[in-house]
């Protein structure tokens, strides 16, 4: 709350229509970090977020970390059942929570969870007697000035990201102060982030990109825009919201700027505030990223890359000179600042001279570990010395190789590498050159599991207009592709599954078609 | 094809409530409910809501018109739909 002291008549978070300076936010979150307090939280407990993007977000953030607690975002698109899972696996008693939630909140109550309180529901919201609700305002009556919690210490516990399903039990993610903080450091360092930015926040808060526009802008006094909802699903609207919040610095996963590019009239909007593009979450398909280099020119574009345990680890910026060039894969470059990245084989062993391996990632920005879950910390990391000074890495899983420039490209990931009639195939390979085909826009490669057999199978999004069918489309890929890496099953599909995030959700894909086979 | 707005109302309800949102119990569902915030509709659910507009009123929603303030609630579709078949009924 540095920032608060600086400049604090500044904005710090705008969201339809409403507004915080950094002093009104500063007060506000001292307000419900009293009032958390004053209902039995204490330092180390969790305090769900299940709110959507809007400035009392924010607060809740800020106030659930002035008590000394630890903020558990939930995505607002959540069934009750899903949130109570959540809730029972990190133990939460307090939720913070928006009047919109009412429908999935009052089955949520219903069900066994260890919830004691909620704080945001409509006036007159029913809970049974063992769970006591408050409406937002409630708060307001507090006095300003922190609530005598203790020390924060840097080590202590700040947020538990969960990963997003698309792999079974979610696991909770636990970041402290520490790698949040230096997450916000070395993101301001990388991009040059300042206080004349304005960050267009588009992730939900459940999802760790949004921790730029969370963290990241306040520690560099900049101003956020928190997308609303409803824009992320009307790019033309969004498109809109860009201009006239004379946005600077982007960041989204590829799919919002390829729908930005493919439903709206693009080229007719003023975008000349917009000095970085960053994307990240997956590839972004050379073509469409092409096209908008060579749309918002004065833009620099960088790929991030990064599991939500480390946050962030590499940056890439991209030479303006791809635009002109390029159907090569971006590279998701060089380990970024304080970081060190190895690349190891099954083995453990480490790989010199750009042989492919799974990167194992050192960095002040990873997580402390999954929250209560000891089996999988003790899979997690690995421990490695090299001239006598001994560090802790985190297995990405993600398969990788390092170019003759030092620039690091990504393969796949470790799990999406299978073997069929002994040849070893990476899916996401495929998936490349599937989407690579010029008919395709997208396109998800998946593993089916039959009694007797394994195939590869995957569903695509052809470009709008084009005509082609499965039959042509193998064929095509048979100049690009081994034949065992060619999928039997190719369907030409109107829209794909997704997660959360936005991400192509093949888990979804392979349980659909396995259930369809039998 | 010429549709009564009441009838335009039903039939976009009874979409969202019966296919659209099937998942999601909202039986009770008002013309006047935010289909965005309160996350009745997704992002794919939008594609295929225009989808069915298009087929079943033979009208092409140009992409310009796919903005919030046309969709937010079935009351908004209804008045951005009416005077629009009107007219492509009168060509």
């Amino acid at each position: 709350m540095k920032a608060a002291e600086r400049a604090p008549e500044a904005c710090a978070f705008r969201c339809g229509g409403k507004q915080l300076s950094y002093a009104e936010l500063d007060a506000a979150s001292d307000r419900l970090s009293r009032f958390l307090v004053k209902q039995g939280v204490v330092r180390g407990d969790r305090i769900g977020v299940f709110m959507p993007r809007c400035v009392e977000t924010v607060v809740a953030v800020y106030g659930i970390l002035k008590a000394g607690a630890i903020f558990v975002p939930i995505d607002p698109n959540l069934s009750a059942g899903s949130v109570a899972t959540l809730v029972n696996d990190c133990e939460i008693k307090v939720l913070l929570t928006q009047p919109p939630r009412a429908r999935v909140l009052s089955r949520l109550v219903e069900l066994e969870t260890t919830l004691e309180c909620l704080i945001g529901t409509p006036e007159d919201f029913e809970t049974p007697s063992s769970i006591k609700s408050f409406q937002w305002h409630a708060c307001e009556s507090e006095s300003t000035g922190l609530p005598d919690v203790g020390v924060i210490n840097p080590g202590d516990p700040a947020y538990i990201m969960y990963s997003s399903g698309s792999t079974g039990t979610p696991k909770g993610i636990t970041h402290t102060h520490y790698s949040g903080l230096s997450y916000s450091r070395l993101s301001i360092e990388t991009y040059n982030v300042s206080s004349d930015d304005v960050i267009a926040n588009h992730s939900p808060i459940s999802f760790d990109m949004s921790t730029f526009g969370y963290f990241t802008s306040m520690l560099a006094g900049a101003t956020t825009v928190l997308v609303p909802e409803a824009h992320t699903k009307f790019p033309a609207s969004l498109a809109r919201l860009i201009e006239k919040e004379r946005i600077t610095i982007w960041y989204s996963v590829p799919l919002a700027l390829v729908q930005l590019m493919l439903r709206t009239e693009l080229p007719s909007f003023d975008m000349s505030s917009i000095r970085w593009v960053k994307y990240g979450g997956e590839p972004f398909a050379p073509r469409h990223l092409c096209a908008l280099m060579k749309l918002w020119p004065h833009a620099r574009f960088s790929n991030v890359y990064g599991p939500a345990e480390v946050n962030q680890c590499t940056y890439y910026h991209i030479p303006p000179s791809y635009a002109d060039g390029g159907d090569e894969p971006v590279p998701i470059g060089r380990v970024w600042n304080e970081s060190a990245g190895l690349v190891i084989n099954d083995s453990d062993e480490v790989l010199l001279n750009g042989k492919p391996g799974e990167l194992v990632i050192s960095s002040p920005t990873m997580m402390q570990g999954y929250w209560a879950r000891p089996d999988r910390n003790a899979n997690a990391f690995f421990e490695y010395a090299s001239e006598g000074v001994s560090r802790t890495y985190y297995r990405t899983g993600d398969l990788v190789q390092r170019r003759d420039d030092g620039n690091l490209m990504f393969l796949g990931r470790k799990d999406r590498q299978v073997k069929i009639r002994g040849y070893r195939i990476e899916l996401d390979e495929v998936e490349r050159a599937l989407s690579g085909l010029p008919e395709i826009e997208e396109a998800g490669v998946f593993c089916v599991s039959t009694d007797d057999e394994k195939q590869i199978h995957s569903a695509v999004i052809p470009e709008e207009g084009a005509l082609i069918t499965a039959e042509e489309i193998k064929s095509r890929l048979l100049s690009v592709l081994s034949p065992y890496a060619v999928p039997t099953v190719i369907q030409v599909v109107d829209q794909l599954p997704r997660t959360v995030s936005g991400k192509i959700d093949r888990t979804t894909l392979t349980k659909e078609t396995e259930q369809a086979i039998g | 094809m010429n549709v009564p707005p009441r009838n335009l109302t039903t039939t976009l309800l009874e979409f969202i409530k019966n296919d659209l949102a099937a998942d999601k119990d909202i039986s009770d569902l008002r013309p006047d409910d935010d289909l965005l915030e309160g996350s009745i509709v997704d992002s794919l659910g939008i594609m295929r809501l225009i989808t069915f507009i298009e087929k079943e009123f033979g009208f092409a929603v140009p992409s310009e018109d796919v903005v919030i303030e046309n969709f937010l609630t079935v009351s908004a579709i209804v008045e951005y739909l009416t005077p629009k078949l009107a007219e492509s009924n009168n060509d």
